[in-house]
């Protein structure tokens, strides 16, 4: 934590602000494997409540190779992470989102879709989404990514962990192969009539794929 | 024993002050993996294939690794160059203080976050947004009302405005302070157009 950062959160503390404390562990970095990295993210989580007076926090461990939230190491250290401090405290949790493909491309959908998954069966309260291609390339982002985070995040609520982990494996499997090669995708001026603000229709069909897709791989999603 | 009190971030700005002395390469490269190692053996962290666990032992001993983790090690201030300790009363005192419900937003628009425990057949809320992807600046009122009239979308988290004005944003300079203001107008403006304008950023 910098004194930058202290300055700030001094700042809203004393405003009386609802804080959101944001903090991402690299996966294969200092902390080291997916083991040691979820007891470092459960270490800082608990630092941002106790020490930097967070309200809520947002975490999203990142990938130090792909610099994504949604591989499998990555998705396994925020579920652990998110179940010892669930299963141990009341304190609210939320994860973001940074998918590797970008928008209008089903890898991209389904990257979302696999991460909203984890963080509803993981117990999370807040899912916060998506920046697409790794949130560094202007203007590749879109509401679609959104819809899915949420859509999943509803089809996934309740379910049988077991099973939803038997979904998982199944669904990381299918786009984890591809990130040599991951699709660019398109920006939102592209894939959006900016005018009516609604997606175009070749955006729709590339959602329309991936929910079908989801339905294959056993997520009742609507 | 019980902690005198919960430690605040004026608390933790003078501990960092009165705190051992560490070099920030020896945190990074010692501190943190010596000690996130001997946590994994000491609580005995081993992850089996799942993403999502399902051992309700290895759950708790890693809440106990991770606290153990805080407690031995502290957190680090690089710009003062010193480690801050923390006790485990305290830890427990914090948690305590943490809010476990928060309200996001107003009116219609005002949405509840509460504790889902585990995988609660209630819906996490959803905030949408390009969660601080660059933006430009012709497209960001549209974008951003895109994510604001997604019905299973909750609240907005902006992305970041590239220009203003066709001056660059760039960090430390004045328009990072312009552009992130003209960001807060016009993501209240794209609720207000998506007939949302309660919605919490």
């Amino acid at each position: 934590m910098d004194l930058t950062g202290l300055n700030m959160l001094a700042g809203w503390v004393a405003s009386g602000d609802i804080i959101m404390i944001e903090q991402m562990p690299i996966f294969g970095g200092y902390c080291g494997g997916v083991e040691e990295t979820a007891i470092c993210d459960v270490a800082t989580t608990l630092a941002s409540f106790v020490m930097f007076n967070a309200d809520t926090h947002l975490g999203g461990p990142i990938h130090i190779r792909w610099g994504i939230t949604t591989s499998r190491e990555t998705l396994q250290i925020a579920a652990h992470t998110a179940a010892a401090v669930d299963a141990n405290t009341d304190l609210l949790l939320g994860n973001q989102y940074y998918t590797l493909s970008g928008p209008c491309t089903e890898m991209c959908l389904l990257e979302t879709a696999a991460q909203a998954i984890t963080d509803t069966a993981s117990g999370r309260e807040l899912i916060s989404g998506s920046a697409s291609s790794k949130g560094v390339v202007r203007d590749k982002t879109s509401p679609m990514e959104a819809r899915m985070m949420g859509e999943a995040a509803i089809a996934t609520m309740g379910r049988d962990i077991h099973e939803v982990n038997t979904l998982l494996d199944r669904l990381v499997s299918s786009y984890e192969k591809d990130f040599s090669r991951a699709p660019a995708g398109k920006t939102f001026q592209e894939c959006y009539d900016v005018q009516n603000i609604t997606p175009t229709k070749e955006h729709m069909a590339v959602y329309d794929g991936a929910v079908s897709r989801l339905r294959r791989l056993g997520l009742e999603i609507a | 024993m019980a902690a005198p009190r919960p430690v605040s971030i004026f608390e933790a700005y003078d501990r960092f002050n009165r705190g051992k002395k560490v070099r920030e390469d020896t945190w990074d490269y010692v501190t943190i993996p010596t000690n996130a190692l001997a946590m994994k053996d000491r609580y005995d962290i081993r992850f089996d294939k799942g993403i999502i666990p399902e051992d309700e032992g290895l759950i708790d001993r890693l809440f106990l690794a991770g606290m153990d983790m805080l407690v031995t090690t502290g957190f680090y201030c690089p710009d003062i160059g010193r480690t801050m300790e923390i006790t485990e009363e305290e830890v427990y005192e914090g948690i305590k203080k943490a809010p476990t419900r928060l309200k996001l937003g107003k009116g219609k628009d005002k949405v509840k976050m509460k504790p889902r425990r585990g995988n609660a057949p209630s819906k996490p809320v959803v905030e949408g947004g390009p969660t601080g992807a660059p933006v430009s600046e012709d497209i960001f009122l549209p974008m951003m009302q895109g994510y604001a009239q997604e019905a299973t979308v909750d609240t907005l988290v902006s992305g970041v405005l590239s220009t203003l004005d066709g001056h660059p944003s760039t960090t430390n300079t004045p328009y990072e302070i312009m552009a992130t203001m003209a960001e807060i107008r016009l993501v209240r403006e794209a609720m207000a157009r998506a007939n949302r304008p309660g919605m919490c950023i």
